[in-house]
């Protein structure tokens, strides 16, 4: 009876903690999601309406020609087809090329493996900011390839950095082995086993890689102001950098602008999301 | 018989030749990519670091001039020492406890974690120009989120990115908020926490605090270390805010070290300086690495103990 009772109490006890972390947790993702919410209802107001006190949480009205006006000066679609021609062929070579690796090292015996793996693990501690000048060297005064975006794209041949390959070789270790010696009994090939069966099985593990890399050269802001130097080639981080001034003081048409760079991402992240959280948690779990 | 067992090694072992070509044909994307873009590079640096080059002209070898001129003339070394190692110092912390807390709270059973979940990862996966631009808004001096809020409470408005005390820490809040990245990884490793250990630790009557300092903690004592190590080399790294919003300023406050590499290397064209520069980074990030492995040792030994 007694015990029962301390039983009770305790659910009781855990109920409401469980009621005050989940306020706690929606109060800190309102906090979260605030300066995103703040950015888009600026860029639908006026700049009358934006230096008003107490300044209002939901627009008056909803401007939406700020968006029109800030396309005028600001060409979208251009910078949106120049930042995917990077974007598209480098997460598809770092991906495919990060599967090659990976597999190599989860599924294949060969001399000087434990070697090569550890010379590579090396490469993670590695800051990309101490090898930019002689790259930069290298793909302009070696290549002549200055101002195109292949500087951009071919580095991403590579795997594009070993945490990718590493990742592919945790997963696809935890694939049975059994699976591929069935399907090499009826008679298939190494390749076709990897891309028709294994590929297929980390399916999570590859979308993180992809999408980690589409965050990657998302963010990389340095590599593209170095080698870009046209304005016909300009991807949204060198157009953003350069054009706000263009804007002036117009706050909502520039935050329009801002805001239009944001969405991409939003949208894909809304695509992707439920094999990316997914495969992080499994990449945790079978460590 | 004699002749069958031979034939079949003679196979196996030819097999194993096809193996071990075909992983080092997968293996040729990571071998350009640990020589051409990893080692031949960082030794090029340290070879350039030696010479004065504008970039055009043959280079000209000078000794560890640039070194010396770095160490007693530059205008920028000292500056961008501090801003670095204070910038990753606290984002580093902050980010680290923020993301942690934020894990365990999402890791109990509440109502819409998988939507939260979501939410919290949203800010990293937004293009860096964008998110400082649109931060550059929020902390705007007159009609800003900030000293909106500040207002609503009472307090005076604030400089944030114009003020020499507050840049930094306002790029870190900035940092924190885009580290919806190591939420992630942080919750994966507590999932990975044994539930055993949890319920046996409930069982000794060890409270929530205990169990979470004696059990949770030791057990994702590798995940904390690998999030720590990764956030320090991306911290250490930092430039976009710089490249975005403060140009290194006001007053040099946040002339990152990457920034100025930056704008010897491609503002001034002095290639040789800035791979000096480069040279005392690359030293600078193994020393913050070298002491963030040793303690991780120590530690492992006193979870042990």
């Amino acid at each position: 009876m007694l015990a029962n009772g301390v039983f009770k109490s305790a659910k009781k006890k855990e109920k409401w903690l469980n009621l005050v972390i989940t306020l706690i947790v929606l109060f800190v993702a309102l906090l979260v999601l605030l300066p995103i919410w703040w950015i888009f209802r600026s860029s639908l107001m006026s700049t009358g309406a934006l230096n008003a006190y107490p300044p209002s949480f939901i627009p008056y009205e909803w401007l939406w020609s700020n968006y029109s006006k800030a396309l005028e000066t600001f060409e979208y679609w251009k910078y949106f087809f120049n930042t995917f021609s990077i974007i598209v062929p480098a997460v598809l070579f770092g991906t495919v090329t990060a599967i090659f690796c990976g597999y190599a090292f989860a599924r294949l015996r060969f001399r000087g493996k434990k070697l090569i793996f550890n010379i590579c693990v090396g490469t993670i501690l590695l800051p990309g900011m101490v090898t930019l000048i002689p790259l930069y060297v290298f793909w302009t005064k070696g290549l002549g390839l200055g101002d195109t975006y292949w500087p951009l794209i071919l580095p991403y041949l590579t795997g594009g950095g070993f945490f990718n390959i590493f990742l592919i070789k945790q997963f696809l270790m935890t694939i049975p082995m059994e699976l591929d010696e069935a399907a090499s009994i009826d008679g298939a090939g190494r390749m076709c086993i990897l891309w028709t069966i294994l590929v297929p099985s980390i399916k999570p593990a590859v979308v993180v890689v992809a999408m980690m890399l589409f965050i990657q050269i998302w963010n990389d802001m340095l590599q593209q102001i170095i080698y870009i130097n046209s304005m016909s080639k300009f991807t949204f981080a060198v157009a953003l950098t350069n054009f706000t001034g263009s804007f002036g003081t117009n706050w909502p048409v520039a935050l329009a602008a801002t805001f239009m760079t944001i969405f991409p991402g939003i949208i894909i992240y809304i695509l992707g999301q439920k094999s990316f959280v997914e495969g992080i948690v499994l990449t945790g779990m079978k460590n | 018989m004699k002749n069958k067992a031979k034939a079949k090694i003679k196979i196996t072992s030819r097999a194993g030749k096809k193996e071990e070509i075909t992983a080092y044909l997968c293996l040729i994307p990571a071998f350009l990519g640990v020589t051409f873009i990893s080692y031949l590079p960082t030794l090029a640096v340290f070879v350039l670091s030696l010479f004065d080059w504008n970039g055009l002209t043959t280079p000209k070898f000078v000794g560890f001039a640039n070194f010396t001129r770095i160490f007693t003339k530059d205008i920028y070394f000292i500056d961008s020492i501090k801003a670095t190692v204070l910038y990753a110092f606290l984002a580093v912390v902050g980010a680290i406890l923020y993301s942690l807390l934020v894990a365990l709270m999402l890791n109990m059973k509440i109502k819409g974690r998988t939507l939260f979940r979501s939410v919290f990862f949203v800010p990293y996966l937004l293009p860096a120009i964008g998110v400082f631009k649109g931060w550059e808004w929020l902390y705007e001096g007159n009609f800003g989120l900030f000293n909106f809020l500040l207002r609503m409470v009472g307090l005076p408005p604030q400089r944030f990115l114009n003020s020499t005390d507050q840049v930094i820490p306002s790029l870190v809040l900035i940092a924190i908020w885009i580290s919806g990245n190591l939420i992630v990884i942080f919750l994966a490793g507590l999932q990975n926490v044994p539930g055993v250990y949890v319920e046996a630790a409930k069982i000794d009557g060890a409270n929530a605090w205990q169990r979470f300092w004696h059990v949770t903690i030791p057990s994702i004592s590798p995940i904390i270390f690998y999030n720590v190590l990764t956030a320090l080399i991306t911290h250490l790294q930092v430039i976009n805010p710089a490249l975005a919003l403060t140009n290194g300023g006001p007053s040099k406050k946040s002339m990152f070290m990457s920034y100025v590499i930056y704008l010897y290397g491609f503002q001034k064209n002095k290639m040789g300086y800035a791979a000096a520069y480069a040279v005392i980074f690359f030293l600078l990030v193994g020393i913050f690495t070298i002491i963030l492995f040793k303690t991780q040792k120590s530690q492992i030994f006193g979870g042990e103990e």
